[in-house]
């Protein structure tokens, strides 16, 4: 079987001092999925994070009735479940196992108690996931400047070609 | 800098005095005039700004010229924080941050926050939670507005497409 990597290689946990990450390891589980399997369903529960250690997920959402798009593909290591943690613990979009996946996870409320307990093992893991939300937020904001300006565009009597604009839209969303 | 300035702010509610004095030591007091800008579209990533006072404007950059409004905050009723994607992200400011008119603000610095960081502060991962929060709470909001973007472009122009535009363009303000 594949030894899981050991989470002081996971970016996540680098501020993290080693008391941190005991108190981390003790509260995380193993978990691993095959490939085809469904970490997350859209609308369904995200009521744990994972800490994906080795494979690759692909994230889809159903954007327009009937179609299933598929947002990205993200390699370890990376995190999952991190909005559901932050906001509401509902899945907006669907995360699948697209190879073997190893994971650490942890019980959302779990962690949410720790921050409420101002743990510093878990502040300083949210501190990396919001650098990430932060760089994420700056793509969407770029992309969304982008659409306004091709609409900015349509009203000067430009001809917008709609599905090759909705194509680009859905390809540059870093989601 | 003094602590009252800190003091009030919902958005520092969560600090211990002891670790409102840490941000308070590395902060400063600052004062804008009107048309001042605070924080510049494009711009190095920077600063977080708890406004104190005033009015400020929101306002982006439009692709061919012009700049749009976005939103306007009138920080006199409540303490209001801006610049918090700069304090943890990488890159620069989406929209340009002008005073309305005089505006009173505390500024924690970015070099103060890393500073804060590499050393380990308490109060500094304390705040990146409170930022990690604001920042998914809008970010959850801006996936929305990109969605339904998607689906009215499906409908291909038959959308009354300026109305779509400036919908979109207030549902983004910050």
């Amino acid at each position: 079987m594949q030894e899981t990597p050991s989470l002081r290689d996971v970016p996540l946990f680098r501020h993290l001092d080693d008391e941190e990450l005991e108190e981390l390891e003790e509260l995380l589980e193993p978990a691993s999925f095959e490939a085809g399997e469904t970490i997350f369903e859209e609308g369904g529960p995200e009521e744990r994070l994972y800490v994906i250690t080795s494979g690759t997920v692909a994230v889809h959402k159903r954007v327009l009735p009937g179609r299933r798009q598929r947002l990205a593909t993200i390699e370890a290591p990376t995190v999952v479940g991190e909005m559901g943690l932050l906001t509401e613990p509902r899945a907006a979009a669907s995360v699948e196992a697209r190879t073997r996946v190893e994971a650490h996870c942890i019980d959302r409320d779990r962690f949410l108690e720790m921050l409420d307990e101002d743990s510093m093992a878990a502040c300083k893991v949210v501190y990396e996931i919001g650098r990430a939300l932060a760089n994420r937020m700056a793509r969407t904001d770029g992309t969304i400047a982008k659409l306004i300006a091709r609409l900015e565009g349509g009203e000067s009597g430009e001809t917008t070609d709609f599905e090759i604009f909705q194509d680009r839209l859905i390809r540059e969303w870093s989601f | 800098m003094t602590e009252e300035g800190l003091q009030g702010v919902r958005f520092f509610e969560f600090l211990t005095e002891e670790e409102r004095a840490e941000f308070a030591e590395g902060s400063e007091l600052v004062a804008f005039e009107p048309g001042d800008e605070i924080i510049e579209e494009g711009g190095e990533p920077g600063s977080l700004f708890v406004l104190t006072s005033g009015r400020v404007e929101v306002r982006k950059r439009i692709p061919g010229g012009g700049e749009r409004l976005l939103a306007e905050i009138d920080a006199t009723d409540e303490r209001t924080v801006v610049g918090e994607r700069g304090l943890l992200g990488e890159s620069g400011a989406s929209a340009t941050v002008r005073a309305a008119d005089r505006v009173e603000a505390v500024k924690i610095p970015r070099q103060t926050f890393r500073r804060m960081v590499s050393e380990g502060r308490p109060a500094a991962f304390k705040l990146s939670y409170r930022i990690a929060r604001t920042l998914a709470r809008r970010l959850t909001r801006l996936d929305e507005e990109v969605v339904e973007a998607i689906r009215e472009l499906e409908s291909r122009g038959e959308t009354d497409l300026e109305a779509f535009r400036d919908k979109l363009m207030t549902d983004w303000a910050v």
